[in-house]
């Protein structure tokens, strides 16, 4: 009786790290895969393709998970990353503003857009999908405004956050991004933020009756994802070196993806940042391995969507 | 036996809800067979079970929520041709079956969602019972009663009488073991998933049904000396919502619990739940008297409320207690959870272990241990982890509703030992529960809602389950003669 307790106990913990080693395995699966199909995988070439576009895609997911972990969703973040790259983009050039300046306003602006984002949903009870999908259209309005509708350059001084420094080829970018993820996974787990956000996730009803004030809650967190995309628009402003209306269309439905594949639930209450990071590699690995077996972009999105689907199914067999 | 009502009873974990699933259709039995009417009858699906005549009414509702209350009873027969539903039809069968049951005040075209949880309770029962008389050869009713007061389960009990009389078998599978042998003409009862007991419910009495179950006899309880209370410490001044728009006022002392009695729909719940600040719109207020310095704290939001110590534990714990698929510890250390903070005002992991080992020690609570999900555990369990819950959030006002529902006996006995622990320790107690028993066992005063008002006050040792009763239907009274007026 004592040992099949001390078994069923063992299973339990080992399911819960199992659950971030089992995308983990994923991962290397394929990039195995890739390594045998494709000429070049296995270069730093690759790598360096890799670890330039993650960061703002990785910021991105981060918020993203958040949100969907507290059981809402955020579909303005690419619009956000739009929006406060434009801005960035406007101060810098118009002008004395130095860099830094700009760009911590830049993110500002994002996390504006999630304070309004917050309060509809939250205080006024309005649904968080349609209040964020309006603020995605004038999100993006708004970044075209701001930029008159054309790509502002910048130059290279914003393109240092994105340059590889030493040897190892990563990116001021990059290392934010990562010590981001691991941030906010402690955030998580490990503060009264975080296990009230998985508490009203779980169920709000609950949640309230614990004691938990869930207005406040629900809008911190879509401030924190709409701080999250203005830094994603400053890393990827970095990266073009200019300010693009048009960067990140599409972004929240690869940020939601990469979630999912990393073991979010989107009915809330469940996913870990770390899950989503590892998401994040296998949607990059796959886009880039795919790319360079030479399968043209609507193949690849193809194989993307089946890839999501999957991983969806595997975690409703895992969760039963 | 043909045309007749078999009990069946045991723990939970005894295997009495496998036994069911396993005759419905949902689960596969590993081995031996089953017989029906003589023909041997192994279903692999719900649809088969149904085609030979099996009814069934679920303990956890089998209701879905988006559609309507007619749509539901006759979910799996509804009348129509290829075109669609037959609504007419639909309304009248459904109105039929509503009004067998005891649910003449719904409308038939309400969404279930509106409707509480004793009123879906009957329509669950009502969906059981729609299958047409001449085919249903086996009703199985898994705990058909828990939500329900004595008059409504009495009027169910008359109509599963009448119709084992006129040949149904009926299985009836319950916590409650007065109406088990009240209804039923032989009872089994179930231990560890074996049959230790079974005979005409005519020579057994609860005590025994208690000893098979449990292989030990109850102890005799002893009546409670009185107890004087200590301090008042919650006032509820003038509370009035729309469900009882004549204001209530009550004051609970420490060291007291406070029993509120009614039937169902009476306005007991939504007390609790304004009490504890829930919805927002309400009249009057709910002052907390501090210990320490007297001074009054106004209480209006359920945050509020639990940052001073006030408890809820609700009726549905399924949606409004527990969060179903996380661990024992995150169920137990939600409320409180601030109290685990470690440095740098994080929670550490190590402490919240070690304080959901402890509460889980002191309540008894069987599981596999802190990180176990909550949802594997039995209802029992569950509910003492909800207690676990408020003990670690220092709570020293509890209100309860229906605290031992759909629990079994063992741990419901449990359940009163603690809830006597926190009194005796100096909390106070407001407990709603249908079971009048279960109130006379544990109030040292009751309090009695009738149709949203407060009708009666009753003292220990001043009440009797006879004047219970009354105070509760007296509001209603009223009602019904200017109604006839």
């Amino acid at each position: 009786m004592q040992s099949s307790k001390q078994s069923k106990n063992m299973f339990s913990k080992l399911s819960l790290v199992f659950e971030e080693l089992f995308v983990f395995l994923a991962l290397v699966v394929l990039v195995l895969l890739f390594g045998f199909t494709a000429d070049n995988f296995f270069t730093t070439g690759t790598l360096a393709a890799i670890l330039t576009q993650l960061p703002a895609l990785t910021v991105v997911t981060i918020g993203m998970t958040l949100v969907l972990i507290s059981g809402g969703i955020d579909l303005s973040v690419g619009s956000v990353v739009a929006l406060s790259g434009a801005v960035v983009g406007l101060l810098f050039t118009s002008s004395e503003m130095p860099l830094f300046v700009a760009a911590f306003l830049g993110i500002l602006a994002g996390g504006f857009t999630g304070l309004v984002n917050g309060l509809l949903g939250s205080y006024l009870r309005l649904p968080i999908f349609i209040v964020t999908l309006g603020m995605l259209e004038a999100g993006r309005g708004l970044a075209y405004m701001v930029t008159g509708s054309q790509t502002m350059y910048i130059g290279p001084s914003i393109q240092d956050l994105s340059l590889p420094i030493g040897g190892l080829g990563l990116s001021p970018a990059f290392l934010i991004a990562l010590a981001l993820v691991f941030a906010a996974q402690f955030m998580l787990t490990r503060t009264v933020f975080g296990r009230y956000l998985i508490a009203i996730g779980t169920s709000e009803q609950a949640a309230k009756i614990s004691g938990i004030r869930t207005e406040p809650y629900l809008t911190a967190v879509l401030v924190l994802s709409g701080l999250l995309a203005g830094l994603g628009g400053i890393m990827n402003t970095a990266y073009l070196g200019a300010s693009d209306p048009n960067a990140a269309l599409g972004m929240e439905l690869s940020a939601i993806a990469a979630a999912v594949i990393g073991g979010t639930s989107l009915m809330g209450g469940r996913g870990t940042i770390v899950g989503a990071f590892i998401g994040v590699l296998i949607i990059s690995v796959l886009q880039n391995g795919l790319a360079q077996l030479g399968v043209t972009e609507p193949f690849k999105r193809l194989i993307t969507g089946v890839v999501i689907i999957l991983a969806v199914l595997l975690d409703r067999w895992r969760s039963r | 036996m043909r045309g007749s009502v078999h009990g069946l009873v045991g723990e939970n974990g005894a295997g009495k809800s496998t036994l069911i699933n396993i005759v419905s259709g949902l689960l596969a039995a590993d081995e031996g067979e089953i017989s029906l009417n003589g023909t041997s009858y192994s279903r692999s699906s719900r649809r088969k079970a149904l085609d030979h005549g099996v009814a069934l009414a679920y303990q956890e509702l089998s209701l879905i929520e988006t559609l309507s209350v007619a749509e539901n009873i006759l979910l799996s027969d509804l009348p129509g041709r290829s075109l669609g539903i037959a609504r007419v039809q639909l309304r009248t069968r459904a109105r039929e079956l509503m009004d067998l049951v005891g649910l003449a005040e719904v409308n038939a075209d309400d969404g279930l969602s509106t409707l509480t949880l004793a009123q879906r309770q009957l329509v669950e029962l009502a969906k059981a019972l729609s299958m047409p008389e001449a085919n249903c050869k086996l009703l199985m009713l898994d705990e058909p009663t828990s939500a329900l007061t004595g008059p409504q389960a009495d009027r169910i009990h008359k109509i599963i009488r009448d119709r084992a009389d006129a040949g149904l078998s009926v299985l009836y599978v319950s916590h409650r073991l007065e109406d088990v042998l009240k209804v039923c003409d032989e009872v089994s009862v179930l231990r560890d998933g074996g049959i230790a007991l079974c005979a005409p419910s005519s020579t057994l009495t609860s005590n025994d049904l208690i000893k098979a179950m449990s292989g030990k006899a109850l102890k005799a309880r002893k009546d409670d000396e009185l107890k004087t209370p200590g301090e008042p410490c919650l006032q509820v001044a003038q509370l009035a919502t729309d469900i009882f728009p004549e204001p209530i006022s009550l004051c609970c002392h420490r060291g007291e619990i406070l029993g509120i009695a009614g039937l169902a729909g009476a306005g007991r719940s939504e007390l609790l739940h304004s009490i504890f600040g829930l919805p927002a719109e309400r009249k009057g207020s709910v002052f907390l008297k501090d210990a320490i310095d007297n001074h009054e704290i106004l209480i209006d939001s359920p945050s509020q409320a639990v940052k001073n110590g006030i408890a809820l534990i609700a009726e549905d714990r399924k949606s409004q207690g527990i969060f179903a698929d996380k661990s024992v510890s995150m169920n137990s250390t939600v409320a409180g959870i601030g109290k685990l903070r470690g440095a740098l005002s994080t929670i550490s992991p190590r402490r919240e272990r070690r304080v959901t080992e402890e509460l889980i020690d002191r309540l008894k609570v069987k599981c596999d241990g802190p990180l176990q999900r909550i949802d594997r555990l039995s209802g029992g369990n569950q509910q003492k982890v909800l207690i676990a819950r408020w003990l670690q959030a220092r709570a020293n006002v509890w209100l309860l509703d229906e605290p031992t529902r759909g629990v079994d006996v063992t741990s419901k006995l449990a359940i009163h030992e603690q809830l006597r622990k926190l009194r005796d320790d100096g909390a106070a107690l407001l407990i709603v529960s249908s079971e009048l028993e279960e109130l006379m066992t544990l109030s040292d005063r009751i309090l009695v809602l009738s149709d949203g008002k407060q009708v009666a006050e009753f003292q220990r040792g001043q009440w009797s389950k006879e004047m219970l009763l009354e105070a509760a239907f007296s509001g209603y009274a009223k009602r019904a003669v200017q109604a006839t007026c």
